[in-house]
This record gives structure tokens, C-alpha cells and sequence, in this order.
């Protein structure tokens, strides 16, 4: 890497580029960016290609077009297309699984209220809890609706709105984690509420910089319908399970994440094996990325059982099912990143 | 199927082409001129909206000079930028028209 110190400077911030888009692109980015220094006067552009370091919103407009490369759209080399569905499928898929938590608490809360007349007195312990902490209940309604919200935002195309929407909906989670932090309340090595606060919170917010602009647009239909669908096959046999008294059986969100995932794997796997459908590779690639989203998240919630051998054995055995499901679509997902990129034809001076 | 709205930066990079090729610094430059300051682009930004234009066919590379020991490449609108450019301008002014109309101003007025 030759030449004075602020171009080497910026020809190191360009390595966060694709190969293929550098081999492309690289020279003019740097003739520009010196052109943007450069004043003409020679003892002051001698300074300035010594000791100047590109801005930091330089260096933000290389990262943030670098996060849309690797994870392209259409017209993308197929490998970063490939990534770039996957990250999307995983967004939408988690963003899925919070907006059935929201219409979940949504529901609990008109019941616990005696808004469906035809239903039972409900139980209790049915009325939806909330993490408390200085925020008031209110706050963590909100939170549970926000979700939906951004669920539906990002299915219609409203990209910059659902991250905006879910950006805001974990702060409260942040803050009550910082309080317990600060104040003790977490004692002992349990890592299970930041994990969850970053791998089901944090996650899907920062994968939601995979939808710009040359983003295909997801299947609006099928997602949408997924929501209800989502409740009525996940939520309402766990709420029965509770308010029949049997919520000994319920497992906790981390071991419900690790048996969705693996479901999923299982059902795709027909799929992943043919060959012959169409898009299937991206989808295993989205799969394996949950999968250690809720494997990580299983392993970290580990810690909040460690005086518990029956939890860590169930804990250990939703992990096993889990490597096991995911292990039948690993290779579909290899095949669809693994394809050498290929650089579309160079813009040529004619 | 409905036309993909054009980005305010994708405009306004396409407008710095309208009457000539030019590099990269110097179609900084000009957005930042054609847009009285507002629009101030990085050049991740810059080669982030031509690397998209580039792939629609709305620009293309116009030649390479040498400046400084480096070489500039200049771009320039295709026939196709062009018509996207004359039809965004187009569907901003019409835009501009209701909006002054429904405040009321007259078109000096709204100059000024």
C-alpha cells in the first residue's frame, strides 16, 4: 500500500469494500477523496497528505456502503446476494417472533380485562407482566406494540420506519438492564438478559441495514399472514398451557427459539435437498444465521440455570435437536454463499 | 409494475451531469452548488448512488485523465439518465407548481 499518509490512510478504510467492488472502484474513490484535501498550495497539501486522517463521516459513508454491498440486492455478484437474503429472511423472521410476543401481551391484556366476553374468566397470572424497573407499565405496553408495528412497516417497504420503530422499542430493555447493572440487582453470572437484550433485541434492528433501496421486496402476503399464523400455532397452545395450570410444560423463550428454529430447518429440509427450488439456498443460509442466533442465545442463558442439572440437561438437549435440524440444511446454505463472485462489466471510458 | 421513486442524491448527481462529464470531486462540487449547500456528499456516499446509476445504465465512464500522478474518471449521462433526469425534474416542478399554488403564491413570489 504506497503513497503519502492520508491516501494510505483512506486506501486502508476502502479495505472494509468487497474485493470485487475495490478492484473496481478504488482508484477513482481515491483520486476523489484526495481531490476533496487537496487546496493547490504545495506546503499546504504536503501537510495535509501527511498528517490529515479521513473524517469520520468519510469513514461512516465507506461502512454503510460497505453493509449494502455485502449484503446486495438485485443486480448484486450472487454470493452478497445470497448473504444479502439471508440477513433479510433472519431480520423479518426475528422481527416475526417479537410482533407475536406484542400480540401476545395485546391479547392477554383485552383478556386479563374482560374485553372477550365469550371467554372464560381468565386465570391468573394471565395479565402480561412487565420488567418494571423505573419505567412505568406503560412504557413496556408500548414496547410489545412497537414490534408489531415494525414488523408490519418492514413487510409493506417502510424500511427506514420499522428500524426507526424497533431502534426505539429495546431502549427501554437497555435501560432496566443498565439499572439492574448498576444497582446489583443481577447478581451472579447470569448472562441471559443481555444475550437475549443483543441477539433478540439488538440483532434484527442492525439487520434491518440489509433493506435499501436495491432490496427486493419481501412476499407481503405470506409475511403478514405468518403473524396470525404465528399466534394462533405458538402462542395461543402456550397461553392454553398456562391457563389450564400446566405451565410446567411451558419452556422458556430461549428453548421455544431453539425448537422454532429447529422446526423450521426440518421443514425446509425437503426443500434444501432437492436442489431444484428456486431461492432455497438463501433461505437455508437465513436458517443456519437463526439458528446461532438461538443457539448463542441458549448457550448464554445457560448461565441463569447453573444450580439447575434438570434445566442445563433440557437446555442441553433443545441444543442437541437444534445442531441436529440445522446440520440437514448446512450444505444448501454452503452452495448458496459460496458462489465466487461475479463482477458486473466495469463502466469503461467510450 | 410502479416506477422506483429516484433518491434526492441520485437526482441531484444526475443534475451535476446534465451539462457535461465530470469527476468525482467536481460532481461533489456541483450538488453541493446545484443544492445551495444542502447536500453535501461523501464520497462512500458519491460512489454508493454512481455504482447504482452505473448499473441502470442511467451514466456511464466518459474518459480518464491524468491529474497529479492519478488518474480521474469522468462519467456522463447515457440517453436513458437523461430521460430519467428530464422526468424527475419534471415530476419535482409539477410538485413545486401544486404546492405553490395551495400556499397561495404566485410564481414571482415564490421566486423571490
Amino acid at each position: 500500500m504506497s503513497g503519502p499518509g492520508l491516501e494510505r490512510r483512506y486506501r486502508r478504510v476502502l479495505r472494509l469494500l468487497p474485493g470485487y467492488y475495490r478492484a473496481k472502484w478504488e482508484e477513482d474513490m481515491v483520486a476523489a477523496f484526495l481531490d476533496s484535501w487537496l487546496t493547490g498550495e504545495p506546503d499546504e497539501d504536503e501537510a495535509i497528505l501527511e498528517f490529515r486522517k479521513p473524517a469520520w463521516a468519510e469513514v461512516a459513508s465507506v461502512a454503510s456502503l460497505a453493509a449494502r454491498l455485502y449484503l446486495g440486492g438485485v443486480g448484486a455478484p450472487r454470493r452478497y446476494f445470497a448473504w444479502g437474503q439471508a440477513v433479510r429472511h433472519a431480520a423479518l423472521a426475528v422481527t416475526l417472533v417479537q410482533a407475536t410476543r406484542g400480540l401476545d401481551v395485546l391479547v392477554r391484556t383485552a383478556w386479563s380485562r374482560h374485553v372477550f366476553g365469550w371467554l372464560p374468566v381468565p386465570p391468573a397470572g394471565i395479565a402480561p407482566g412487565t420488567l418494571g424497573g423505573i419505567l412505568p407499565p406503560v412504557v413496556w405496553y408500548l414496547v410489545a406494540y412497537a414490534w408489531i408495528v415494525s414488523f408490519i412497516a418492514l413487510v409493506l417497504g417502510r424500511y427506514r420506519i420499522a428500524q426507526a420503530i424497533s431502534a426505539l422499542a429495546i431502549v427501554p430493555d437497555l435501560v432496566v438492564l443498565l439499572q439492574g447493572q448498576f444497582t446489583g440487582a443481577f447478581q451472579g453470572p447470569s448472562l441471559g438478559p443481555w444475550a437475549f437484550w443483543v441477539l433478540i433485541n439488538l440483532a434484527p434492528v442492525l439487520a434491518m441495514t440489509a433493506f435499501h433501496s436495491g432490496a427486493p421486496p419481501a412476499a407481503r402476503w405470506p409475511w403478514l399472514l405468518a403473524l396470525p399464523a404465528n399466534y394462533i400455532l405458538v402462542a395461543v397452545p402456550l397461553t392454553a398451557l398456562q391457563a389450564t395450570g400446566n405451565s410446567a410444560w411451558l419452556p422458556d423463550f430461549s428453548g421455544l427459539y431453539c425448537v422454532l428454529a429447529a422446526l423450521a430447518c426440518l421443514a425446509h429440509a425437503p426443500r434444501a435437498w432437492s436442489r431444484q427450488a428456486a431461492g432455497s439456498g438463501t433461505w437455508s443460509l437465513a436458517l443456519v444465521l437463526l439458528a446461532a442466533d438461538a443457539g448463542a442465545y441458549r448457550i448464554f442463558s445457560l448461565t441463569d440455570y447453573l444450580n439447575d442439572p434438570h434445566l442445563i440437561g433440557v437446555s442441553l438437549a433443545e441444543l442437541l435437536i437444534l445442531v441436529i435440524a440445522v446440520a440437514l440444511v448446512a450444505p444448501d446454505a454452503a452452495r448458496a454463499q459460496a458462489a465466487a463472485p461475479a463482477p458486473p462489466p466495469q463502466p469503461q471510458p467510450g | 409494475m410502479a416506477v422506483k421513486p429516484m433518491t434526492g442524491q441520485a437526482f441531484f448527481v444526475l443534475a451535476a451531469l446534465a451539462d457535461g462529464p465530470r469527476h468525482g470531486y467536481g460532481i461533489v462540487r456541483e450538488v453541493a452548488e446545484l443544492s445551495q449547500g444542502r447536500v453535501r456528499l461523501k464520497i462512500g456516499s458519491l460512489y454508493g448512488v454512481l455504482e447504482r446509476l452505473a448499473a441502470e445504465g442511467l451514466i456511464e465512464a466518459d474518459r480518464e485523465e491524468a491529474h497529479d500522478g492519478r488518474l480521474r474518471r469522468y462519467y456522463r449521462l447515457t440517453r436513458d439518465g437523461r430521460g430519467a433526469l428530464a422526468t424527475e425534474a419534471e415530476l419535482r416542478a409539477a410538485t413545486a407548481r401544486v404546492v405553490r399554488a395551495r400556499l397561495g403564491l404566485s410564481g414571482a413570489e415564490a421566486a423571490g
